[in-house]
């Protein structure tokens, strides 16, 4: 039985080279596009020539591809991520304070989707086999089944006249204290991340519904019913300790469908996260905030998918 | 004089997914059970031995349908639900699972699953519990210190023994036990079997053993039962099974068994058992019986006396034409399974 | 108690023996999609939509190019669905939409399942480098983000639908493979593939007739699922200003609602009405495809905790079956 540090290198090990793949594809992509190499990277509307010259010179625009591959990685790792074409500033700058703001939303939304996707998914297995079976995944399928963006509009026009539907914060408060800022944007949060949840929740009630029904045939679980404990006591230290774990996986393995959906969700929103920016990008053509956002969202997918690999892999004994 | 366990006329049907006909699992079965008595249900996979059992301990499946009566220490246990069933289970009586099943959760240590039995079930704080989880492995054959391992590292044959020591957490008074070494390597089988017969000796426990293995039935149990088709078609005393099988599916299922002491080759039944959604008119033996007649094709047997203590269902119990020891099996020779002379 | 009708029997899911029996896993699909209820709505209504969409020019009262009326008029007898912002008719705009969308669904799931198959087959069937090589490919390809792709593929090709229809098709096989490939290398253990390679048989004759018949179960429940992300892609790609802008798609339609003021105007009948269709497909092939695949892994086990339990019921008249009769449960 090789030891539990080992397994830990070799996930940190496929992870890291994953994300090498995902950063030469990012390369490669963005290389592609219309017009010389050479005139790309550098090309900022209305820069100087001192700006251009110093972009060219730190990317190797003068210089054969593979070079340029290498220069590209260089900078990266000194967090250097060129200039916006639209905004005339770093990169890296810009995409941080999105960042800053991306996050809360989505966390908010996995959160609550989490939450009354587990609880939703427990009814629905309680309730097998009986009438009332369809009320918990009906309305899971239903909500997964809808495009983002529609149900964010949806939400605005059932909910517009009484939440707000743009921006980070309320932008005519005058001077405003630290509590009256962030219960604005809290405000401003809700019906994007609601949209987020309900969108996400839906899978979940179906995750967790199979794994504990899954569970529930399980023997032990008839054991444990033999030896008497009560019926909530075998749900919860039994069947939802192991029904759990495929939901670890899952909410990972959903970052790539969160990435989509915040992009989809800040556009609707026009909340200024990293979404909108990728969506701006696209339509002003600033090829370096779009290369430099999806470094971010595929960085973010990867990082996600070995957090849950090792949670899962500290909480089943029977990984060796 | 109470007995410890009585059914009576246990009937289970299990309805049918798209709504056919149910299934008649079980039909009528009666048997008590003694303090201290071994009684074994024996018979082939399907015959509703593992049913019968399942039903005496309140665990059917919530597509079953019963009647009948089932009594323990007194009072009746079948049909309770959930919180009325609460106090008899693990404390009065308890139950040995199939040693192919997973009987312990996969993601707790043993010890902690059988310290959270005796806390939760037997009352007791904390503390104690542990140590008492400690001393129930050691009494099993389980080194004390493998407490604090998960299930998965345990080999089979130590699972089922700490299956066994999760049996007695609580002290009960009877054991049910279902095929415990059906999935056991032969030498481990007769370990754990030899553990269990030593400590419900020992300890003063009622035993139900439900197996298809009929040596070790006779072997462990003082009484027995064969079912078929979902009812007890013979019953009596190992002995008296074993010198002297009344019904004719009895012999059948000794001649099917390889013996090594002698060099008759094992005399498949031929045939299958009766699907158990319609009924059958007369016996239900009778289509893979050798010695039917006409009176079996449309008047179904009641159990009936063949001597004291035994009983068989069978027309040719009526008619007097067994009960002699040596019952001659086809084939001719008479059968008496082999290095044993009749005792237990 | 009634003496209990005598029946086939029935297994789980409402299929009866003879369906237990029938021979090729297909014949089974198709009987899982009749016998299962979910299933079955779920076909009716995808069959319904693509109807509708396939006649979408004979059922379609008004052009899609001309404009018909104010913008944004409410919907009514002559308009069921109103007007968008430029006036043309929301419901003929919904049926051509529909059609698109269907197709780009359909394409893309085309390429993406026979891919998908393909790779998956060779993979599990070949085993050893040729798998690992194979699913490599597929990580990396799983790596690749769609929406730089579509949009570099936008800037360099133009963003027509035969583009959308590669790029989504191009990146949506690996699910495919990753779950086909599962099931071949357990088939490959089974006695009857091990069986034709001793009598001789090619490795070409065993795929086609043995595992492709086995696999073509799972290979239906995926492609339907398939269709459903390619139509979500594509309502995803269009919302983004990445869609085939000479067309109306179920998507677009969604971005002009957006872009245009339909929400400023509350004029809910431009926007309702494509984003429901979607949710309808996607919901339509999900129910397909857990209905298939509730049918092949039916879940056999009931739970040992649920809100059922066991029922005492009174005693049946003694009749043929229950012999204990008289005197039993004699003690030694």
């Amino acid at each position: 039985m090789r030891s539990k540090g080992d397994y830990i290198l070799r996930r940190i090990a496929s992870a890291v080279g994953t994300l090498f793949v995902a950063v030469s594809m990012n390369f490669l992509l963005f290389r592609i596009l219309p017009g010389s190499a050479a005139v790309s990277m550098a090309h900022v509307p209305g820069a100087g020539p001192g700006l251009r010259e110093a972009l060219t010179r730190e990317f190797g625009l003068n210089h054969p591809l593979y070079v340029q591959y290498v220069l590209y990685l260089w900078q990266l790792v000194h967090l250097n991520l060129a200039v916006s074409f639209y905004y005339h500033q770093p990169v890296l700058g810009l995409l941080i304070s999105d960042l800053g703001n991306t996050i809360p939303l989505v966390v908010l939304g996995t959160v609550f989707s989490v939450v009354f996707g587990v609880l939703t998914g427990i009814v629905g297995a309680w309730l097998r086999g009986s009438a009332l079976e369809h009320l918990s995944v009906v309305p899971a399928l239903a909500f997964y089944a809808t495009p983002v963006q529609w149900l964010g509009l949806m939400l605005i026009l059932l909910f517009g006249s009484v939440l707000p539907t743009s921006g980070r914060s309320d932008p005519f408060l005058f001077n405003p204290s630290f509590a009256q800022e962030s219960l604005s944007v809290l405000n401003h949060l809700i019906l994007p991340s609601l949209t987020l949840g309900l969108v996400l929740y839906g899978q979940y009630t179906l995750i967790v519904r199979s794994a504990m029904l899954e569970t529930l045939c399980e023997d032990y679980v008839l054991t444990a019913k033999a030896v008497g404990y009560s019926k909530p006591r075998i749900l919860r230290v039994y069947a939802l300790r192991n029904g759990i774990l495929p939901v670890i996986s899952v909410i990972a393995l959903s970052a790539g469908f969160v990435v989509g959906g915040a992009i989809l969700v800040e556009t609707v929103f026009n909340y200024p996260g990293v979404g909108l920016a990728v969506y701006n990008a696209i339509l002003n053509r600033d090829y370096p905030m779009l290369q430099g956002a999806f470094l971010i969202l595929t960085v973010s997918v990867v990082l996600c998918n070995l957090v849950a690999d090792l949670i899962y892999f500290r909480l089943d004994p029977r990984i060796s | 004089m109470a007995h410890l366990l009585e059914v009576e006329d246990l009937e289970v049907f299990f309805e049918t997914p798209g709504g056919g006909p149910d299934v008649h699992a079980v039909r009528g079965v009666s048997f008590t059970l003694d303090q201290r008595e071994k009684v074994g249900l024996v018979g082939e996979s399907g015959c509703g031995k593992t049913t019968t059992l399942l039903a005496v301990a309140g665990l059917l499946a919530p597509t079953a349908k019963i009647s009948g009566r089932v009594v323990l220490n007194g009072q009746e246990i079948l049909g309770l639900g959930d919180r009325a069933m609460r106090p008899h289970r693990w404390t009065e009586m308890s139950m040995i699972f199939q040693g192919s099943m997973n009987a312990f959760s996969p993601v707790t240590t043993v010890g902690r699953q059988l310290a959270d039995a005796i806390q939760v079930r037997g009352g007791q704080p904390k503390a104690k519990a542990r140590a008492r989880a400690r001393e129930l492995l050691s009494l099993v054959g389980i080194p004390a210190e493998r407490a604090s391992s998960f299930p998965h590292q345990l080999s089979g044959g130590m699972r089922q023994r700490a299956t066994i020591a999760l049996s007695l957490a609580c002290e009960p008074k009877i054991v049910l036990a279902d095929e415990p070494t059906t999935a056991l390597d032969v030498m481990v089988q007769a370990q754990v079997m030899e553990l269990l017969d030593r400590l419900c000796d020992e300890l003063g426990l009622a035993l139900l053993l439900v197996s298809h293995d009929l040596m070790l039935v006779t072997e462990m149990c003082e009484r027995l039962h064969v079912m078929y088709a979902g009812e007890i078609v013979e019953s009596g005393s190992d002995d008296q099974i074993v010198g002297a099988p009344a019904h004719p599916y009895t012999s059948r299922l000794f001649a099917a068994t390889a013996d090594l002491s002698t060099s008759a080759a094992p005399v498949a039944i031929p045939g299958a058992p009766p699907r158990l959604d319609h009924p059958v008119a007369g016996c239900s033996f009778r289509s893979r019986c050798d010695k039917a007649f006409d009176r079996c094709e449309h008047e179904a047997p009641v159990l009936l006396p063949v001597r004291p203590g035994q009983e068989a269902a069978c027309h040719l119990v009526e008619d007097h034409d067994v009960g002699e020891p040596g019952l001659a099996v086809p084939g001719g020779s008479e059968f008496i399974p082999g290095g044993r002379d009749g005792s237990a | 108690m009634a003496a209990p009708q005598i029946r086939e029997l029935p297994s789980a899911e409402g299929l009866t023996s003879e369906d237990a029996a029938a021979s090729s896993p297909m014949a089974k699909v198709w009987r899982a999609m009749w016998g299962n209820k979910t299933a079955f709505v779920g076909l009716v209504v995808l069959v319904v939509l693509i109807v509708l969409s396939v006649f979408a020019p004979l059922i379609a009262p008004y052009p899609i190019n001309q404009q018909v009326g104010q913008p944004f008029t409410p919907p009514s007898v002559h308009h069921l669905l109103g007007l968008d912002d430029a006036g043309y008719d929301v419901f003929s705009l919904l049926l051509y939409g529909l059609r698109i969308s269907l197709l780009v669904g359909f394409s893309a799931t085309i390429i993406a399942s026979a891919l998908g198959t393909l790779i998956g087959i060779i993979a599990g069937y070949r085993g050893g480098i040729i798998d690992n090589l194979l699913m490599r490919l597929t990580d990396y390809f799983l790596v690749i983000p769609l929406l730089p792709l579509m949009i570099v593929v936008a800037d360099l090709w133009g963003a027509t639908l035969f583009h959308i229809i590669a790029v989504i098709g191009l990146l949506s096989w690996t699910m495919t493979a990753i779950v086909i490939r599962a099931q071949v290398r357990s088939l490959r253990e089974y006695m009857f593939i091990r069986r034709a390679r001793a009598t001789g048989a090619s490795h070409t004759r065993i795929i086609i007739q043995h595992i492709l018949p086995q696999v073509m179960p799972l290979v239906v429940a995926n492609t339907v699922l398939n269709i459903s992300y390619a139509v979500f892609t594509e309502t995803a790609l269009a919302f983004l200003g990445i869609g085939d802008p000479s067309q109306v798609s179920l998507g677009t339609m969604i971005e002009f609602g957006f872009q245009r003021g339909a929400i400023t105007d509350g004029a809910w009948w431009a926007i309702v009405p494509p984003g429901l269709l979607v949710t309808v497909i996607v919901l339509a092939c999900s129910l397909i495809g857990r209905g298939i695949e509730t049918t092949f892994n039916p879940r056999l086990n009931l739970a040992h905790l649920s809100m059922r339990r066991a029922r005492l019921i009174p005693r049946p008249p003694a009749s043929q079956n229950s012999r204990a009769g008289g005197a039993n449960g004699t003690s030694a």
